[in-house]
């Protein structure tokens, strides 16, 4: 487990919301699993951290949840991202690209000349 | 501490059962895995975190239930606002003084317009008026139309009148003391439901019956509150009377503003008052009237019921009754005549106080503004740690609303003291008024309710601009928010407003000034300077008309005697007393309704008067000791003079007193006779010798003593001349006719003084406001500054731009609030003394003094902006 990231400030909302855009309507457990998966296994996603989050994003309204059933007919809840969710996803999106782009110039000053 | 734990059971439900479905789900692919379901469960869990770790986490994040919350938001804003103890404080102080003004105002409303009566159920107790057509409003009854309206208003369930004021003296006991009180008909107390504190009111069969109600003062201050008295006997004015009740502590008189400390049926005032009017004249208006509507009767039946009377009068006493109509108001409230000058006065006060209000509410908008930008680090940590913008918004306007009610309970304190003091203020009036004000529970109320509003509006601006941080830049320690370049921002257009309302206030203020100013310029017409006045009412103490007129020459004899004393004279009511009996004179002979008529004042003195007074005598005569039998002569003012004769020679001249002939012996200059403000009335001086048998005086006499040293130190002698005559006797009104001319002075004086106070204030804050926003630019732009100077910019172009800046803001400012001010000193006319409320003078130097005081706010900062070290700017920020 050493060699996984943590999941950084702030990174876990911006994941939980494109997952949601790409995979739809999800429960907990899935969008943990797919989260790890989609990182290529590199980040150590302590699950727990993943519901306080959800929570938060919900009272954001960001996204909404609905009980449901898993495809193991199982009752989960599930969530799903709203309109303001979207919107919101652009932007940080956006905002996160820039960040890194900037970053990669300073980290790879070579690419430039 | 969970305050309330049971309030949200189903949201814990929620994530126990989403968690165990998400365990089930980790279980059943470590299962598909190949573990065993135990180590799978143990893994499970430990890639969770703990169920319980979870769940409290969770709990943490959805927050408290309200209550709690609450508390821990109260309890946070508290140490926020400790920690920032100077913005605190500035704060709370200029909410205070708003609060405390506002408060202050309002109990002076409460007081005066909203409070009613102190009666039984004061909404069905009505107070009757007559009033001629063509007449100012409005009018007392006369018995037999008092007595019409009872006998055939069915609306009523009772209709009670009153003599409004009449003077005895109290004896017994300690030393013998004038008090005022009233005669009312026996009923007045049923219909006015007064519950008694002690005893009964009077019965049907009291009318001419020696009994009275005491006021609870009365019967605290002289009888000591003993419970004894009841059905026991007092002294009235030398007439044993019984006493069967007191009255209720709370209750002065039915309009709220006279004080009376004793009643008496109707029937025994000729024992308190002489010349009465008969009672069967319709047209000596002498009574106040008070009616209980009967239950369920609107106030328009009441109307229509009233009109039909008036008509059914005027068909059956032409003479008389024609042309009368009657109106009603509820029992307590303003008299009708004075109404419209008290509403005017008093939202003139209300508009300057919200004035001020408004401009210490912004200079705290400011203040909560840019301690919202500073904080803006302190939002963005505290989002990134999870709260919320609705739970930030929700902390800062909690901040500013216990800052609202921190100020308004300041507020309430300064008012107590300020209500006291205005209570404290004599009026110059010769009956006793009760002009009490406190601060009342509806007063209270209403500093609450504007504390709450004053506390939410100042939180809404910090509340948006604090709670949306860029979160990732703010937390950099840049401040994201200011917008550098924006030219109009929110501080910029409040200080705006501050200035212009800070003129708007200035002005009125000066007019104020000015006016009193003015009004020490009036010629009263009569020197004050060393002169004493005391006052005394032999009648009563029993004394016949030809042992009171005995008495006061004894006196005065003996006040002239006095070292020191170079004349003494005798008067009736010293001048400039706020009110005065006066009557309808007309040329002897042409007396029919179309003949020239003036209103004049009366007044009764004795030869030397004008001497001592130095009041010049423009023609004719002063009086001589004129034999009390002999024809009646009487010296005039000039304005009389002129109104009556206009321009022909009046001496000699014979003028009628519906009936009563006077000559005019002499005449002398125009004097003020009731108000300092007054335009100058007719006067027409009677001899007193003459006047004291047939027609004495119901104020008392006024004895006036001259000397050319301290008038004061002559209180004492003369004082001793009245005892040395008798014992008995109460003195009342001593003072120095220059306190005497001072206490009349109350109108312009207070008003000076409450718009000075007003206005002071206002400018101090205004000028806190913009000496804020300038040394805040100032301290925003210091690495702007910085740039400039290291660029080649010198330090009298930054001193220039900055100083620009400032007084921008206040050339918008005037040039808003000027007209402002110019459309409200209307007005303020009414009030005004000799100066117009366009007044040149207030209209040029408030914008002046007030560029001037902007001017010297805008170049501190504006020093400081000069003096930034380039190099040190540019590396500090």
């Amino acid at each position: 487990m050493g060699d996984k990231a943590d999941v950084w400030q702030g990174t876990l909302a911006l994941m939980v919301l494109r997952t949601l855009e790409t995979m739809g309507p999800q429960h907990g457990y899935g969008l943990a699993r797919r989260i790890e998966q989609t990182s290529g296994d590199h980040l150590a996603l302590n699950y727990g951290t993943l519901y306080p989050a959800l929570l938060k994003l919900e009272q954001e309204g960001y996204i909404r949840s609905q009980w449901g059933t898993s495809e193991n007919n199982r009752r989960a809840k599930f969530y799903e991202l709203t309109k303001a969710g979207q919107r919101y996803l652009r932007k940080a999106a956006r905002e996160w690209e820039l960040t890194t782009e900037i970053l990669a110039r300073f980290l790879h000053p070579a690419e430039e000349a | 501490m969970r305050v309330v734990n049971t309030l949200r059971p189903a949201q814990d439900e929620d994530i126990g059962d989403e968690l165990e479905s998400h365990l089930a789900m980790d279980i059943e692919r470590g299962v598909r895995n190949g573990l065993s379901p135990e180590e799978a469960r143990r893994q499970a869990l430990i890639r969770l975190g703990g169920m319980e770790q979870v769940r409290n986490a969770y709990r943490e994040r959805r927050g408290l239930p309200w209550p709690e919350s609450l508390l821990r938001d109260l309890h946070y804003s508290f140490r926020s606002l400790a920690r920032h103890r100077s913005v605190t404080a500035i704060a709370i102080l200029s909410i205070s003084l708003g609060i405390g003004s506002n408060t202050t105002i309002f109990s002076l409303a409460s007081r005066f317009v909203l409070r009613p009566a102190p009666v039984g159920d004061p909404s069905t107790l009505l107070s009757l008026h007559t009033l001629h057509d063509g007449d100012q409003c409005c009018n007392e009854f006369p018995w037999p139309v008092y007595s019409d309206v009872r006998q055939q208003a069915g609306v009523f369930s009772g209709v009670a009148a009153y003599y409004d004021l009449i003077p005895a003296s109290i004896s017994g006991g300690t030393e013998p003391e004038r008090v005022w009180g009233q005669s009312v008909t026996p009923n007045f107390f049923r219909v006015a439901e007064l519950p008694m504190v002690l005893g009964s009111g009077f019965s049907d069969g009291d009318d001419k019956t020696p009994v009275v109600v005491l006021s609870e003062r009365l019967w605290r201050r002289r009888f000591n509150s003993d419970k004894g008295i009841i059905g026991g006997s007092i002294n009235l004015s030398g007439h044993p009377y019984t006493v069967t009740g007191i009255a209720p502590a709370a209750f002065h008189s039915i309009d709220q503003i006279l004080n009376a400390e004793f009643w008496v049926p109707l029937g025994m005032t000729p024992q308190f008052a002489v010349s009465l009017p008969p009672h069967d004249a319709r047209d000596y208006h002498w009574l106040s009237v008070i009616a209980r509507v009967a239950p369920g009767v609107t106030r328009k039946q009441v109307a229509a019921e009233l009109d039909t009377i008036a008509q059914r009068l005027a068909a059956a006493y032409p003479a008389t009754d024609k042309g009368n109509r009657f109106l009603f108001d509820q029992a307590g409230s303003l008299p009708p005549r004075d109404r419209g000058t008290a509403l005017l006065f008093l939202a003139a006060l209300s508009i300057v106080v919200l004035l001020l209000l408004a401009i210490a509410g912004f200079n705290v908008a400011n203040l909560l503004f840019a301690q919202a930008l500073n904080r803006q680090r302190e939002m963005a940590i505290r989002l990134a740690v999870g709260a919320t913008r609705a739970r930030l918004r929700r902390l800062l306007i909690i901040e500013s609303l216990m800052l609202g009610l921190a100020g308004g309970l300041a507020g309430v304190l300064l008012s107590l003291w300020s209500t006291d003091a205005l209570s404290s203020l004599q009026l110059p009036a010769p009956v006793p008024l009760n002009m009490r004000v406190s601060v009342d529970g509806r007063t209270l109320l209403y500093s609450f309710l504007i504390s709450l509003i004053s506390g939410f509006l100042l939180g809404l601006a910090p509340a948006w601009a604090a709670s949306r941080p860029r979160v990732a830049n703010a937390l950099k320690g840049d401040v994201a928010f200011t917008g550098g370049g924006r030219r109009i921002s929110v501080r910029n257009l409040l200080v705006v407003a501050q200035v212009a309302m800070a003129l708007i206030l200035l002005s009125i203020t000066g007019l104020f000034l000015r006016s009193l100013e003015s009004a020490s310029q009036i010629d009263l017409g009569f020197q004050s300077r060393g002169l004493l006045l005391l006052s005394v009412d032999p009648r009563l103490n029993g004394y016949s008309p030809a042992k009171t007129g005995a008495f006061l020459e004894q006196l005065r004899e003996r006040a002239a005697a006095l070292p020191g004393v170079d004349a003494a004279v005798l008067t009736d009511v010293a001048l400039l007393s706020g009110g005065n009996r006066s009557e309808g004179f007309t040329v002897a002979g042409h007396s029919g309704e179309k003949d020239p008529t003036v209103l004049a004042d009366l007044y009764m003195v004795t030869p030397g008067y004008f001497n001592a007074l130095q009041t010049p005598l423009v023609a004719g005569r002063d009086f001589s000791h004129d034999s009390a039998g002999g024809p009646r002569v009487a010296v005039v003012n000039k304005a009389f003079a002129d109104r009556l004769f206009a321009g022909a020679n009046p001496i000699g001249q014979r003028i009628d007193d519906n009936g009563l002939i006077y000559q005019i012996i002499g005449v002398v200059g125009n004097a003020k006779s009731r108000t300092v403000g007054e335009d100058t009335r007719a006067i027409l001086y009677r001899s007193l010798d003459q006047s004291i048998a047939n027609d004495p005086s119901m104020m008392g006499y006024t004895l006036v003593v001259h000397t050319p040293g301290d008038p004061a130190t002559l209180a004492q002698p003369v004082m001793r001349q009245v005892h040395a005559l008798d014992s008995s006797m109460a003195i009342y009104n001593v003072e120095t006719m220059k306190q005497h001319v001072r206490a009349a002075y109350i109108l312009p004086r207070v008003a000076a003084m409450l718009f000075g106070v007003f206005g002071g204030i206002g400018l101090i804050l205004a000028t806190v406001g913009l000496y804020g926003v300038m040394s805040f630019t100032v301290s925003r732009r210091t690495r702007e500054i910085g740039i400039r100077m290291a660029m080649g910019a010198r330090r009298s172009t930054v001193l220039q731009l900055v100083l620009r800046r400032g007084m921008a803001l206040t050339f918008v400012a005037l040039a808003l609030g000027w007209p402002a001010a110019w459309m409200l000193a209307k007005i303020a006319s009414a009030f005004l003394y000799g100066i117009s409320p366009h007044d040149a003078l207030t209209f040029t130097a408030v914008p002046v003094i007030l560029f001037c005081v902007a001017l010297v706010a805008a170049w501190l900062p504006a020093r400081r902006a000069a003096a930034v070290n380039p190099t040190e700017a540019l590396r500090t920020d």
